[in-house]
């Protein structure tokens, strides 16, 4: 059951109101200007450093310094059947010492999850060991689309360990010995 | 059971006199204002992604420079916006270094050591990339091989970066 409106209200409420009209004009203005300059999508861009065996003849490359020490030389390479890893230290083998290092997963996925982790084990042995622990060679078979590159980038410069972005192997080339 | 309200107040509408409520519209006008605000960069897109092409995406947070525009769309490879051979032709090519779009680099390149000349403007040899996802990457390479034998070492690779 309602209650009946209590008598007070019905005392006359002075009418202050305020006048919205300029606020409402600014709005209207300010608004679709905004919008039209928000931008929803966000541009990424990644660095790339040469192919050292394609581009020895190019400008900067013939000057690169020669680095002392053990090189770690490590190498991810892309095939249909998934990824082989390979450095100068080992050859990482998949199961049964036969097939990719990780093979793609049951639904076609290459299995970025497992390729970084391996890395950053790679990474926690090789650190003080060898003079570019931050390089990574990427190789991939022809038909391999852009985008799984890409993704492998991803997956081989850094790792979120502890909620804490770590690096991995942040320096890309790309390779194409396998042409 | 409802308060009934009494007949004389029933037909008691006021003077005729009809009032939009701004309230509400206020409010929400206010929050669109605020989103778009904090949104909003100063920066600019410099960089317009090409149509017939859809970036690749990744992770990576590094903010896009301007530089020379090499477009590797479904069909075409452009540069500066000119087509330059076609992506079939580059994926059928037996060698590594694509002879047109190597004359066109050289071209541009040429023009660019002219201005480091004339006007102090440093030519840095960097080349943005902007690649279809679907890309295969033979063509990739080679596209690439050819930059680097070109006088444009340092190459970006534009993506969209993940939300």
């Amino acid at each position: 059951m309602a209650f009946k409106p209590s008598k007070r209200s019905r005392k006359p409420i002075e009418s202050t109101e305020l006048n919205l009209t300029p606020v409402m004009n600014l709005m209207v203005v300010l608004i679709p200007l905004l919008l039209v300059t928000a931008q929803f999508i966000k541009l990424g861009m990644i660095e790339l450093n040469l192919p050292p065996a394609v581009g020895s003849g190019g400008v900067s490359q013939s000057e690169m310094p020669k680095e002392a020490g053990l090189k770690l030389n490590l190498t991810v390479t892309i095939t249909d059947k998934g990824f082989y890893l390979a450095s100068s230290a080992a050859v990482a083998l998949g199961e049964n010492g036969e097939g990719p290092t990780i093979p793609r997963l049951a639904n076609g996925d290459y299995n970025y999850d497992e390729l970084t982790k391996l890395l950053y084990e790679i990474k926690k042995k090789a650190s003080g060991q060898f003079s570019d622990t931050e390089q990574i060679v990427i190789l991939a078979e022809p038909e391999v689309t852009y985008q799984t590159v890409i993704f492998t980038m991803d997956a081989s410069r850094s790792v979120k360990v502890n909620n804490e972005q770590q690096p991995l192997f942040p320096k890309v080339a790309l390779s194409a010995t396998v042409l | 059971m409802a308060f009934i309200p009494s007949r004389i107040k029933r037909h008691d509408t006021g003077e005729g006199e009809v009032k939009v409520m701004l309230t509400s519209m206020m409010d929400m006008f206010t929050i669109m204002l605020v989103f778009l605000l904090s949104s909003y960069s100063t920066e600019g897109q410099m960089i317009q992604p090409s149509n017939d092409l859809t970036l690749p995406k990744s992770s990576v947070e590094k903010m896009p420079e301007v530089a020379l525009d090499l477009s590797i769309s479904k069909e075409w490879v452009l540069l500066n916006g000119k087509p330059v051979v076609k992506v079939t032709n580059i994926a059928n090519y037996n060698g590594m270094i694509i002879p047109q779009l190597q004359q066109e680099l050289l071209r541009y390149s040429t023009e660019a050591e002219a201005m480091q000349v004339k006007y102090g403007k440093p030519f840095s040899g960097l080349v943005t990339i902007q690649g279809d996802y679907a890309l295969a990457y033979k063509v990739l390479v080679k596209v690439m091989a050819t930059c680097g034998k070109s006088k444009y070492p340092n190459m970006r690779l534009f993506v969209y970066q993940k939300a």
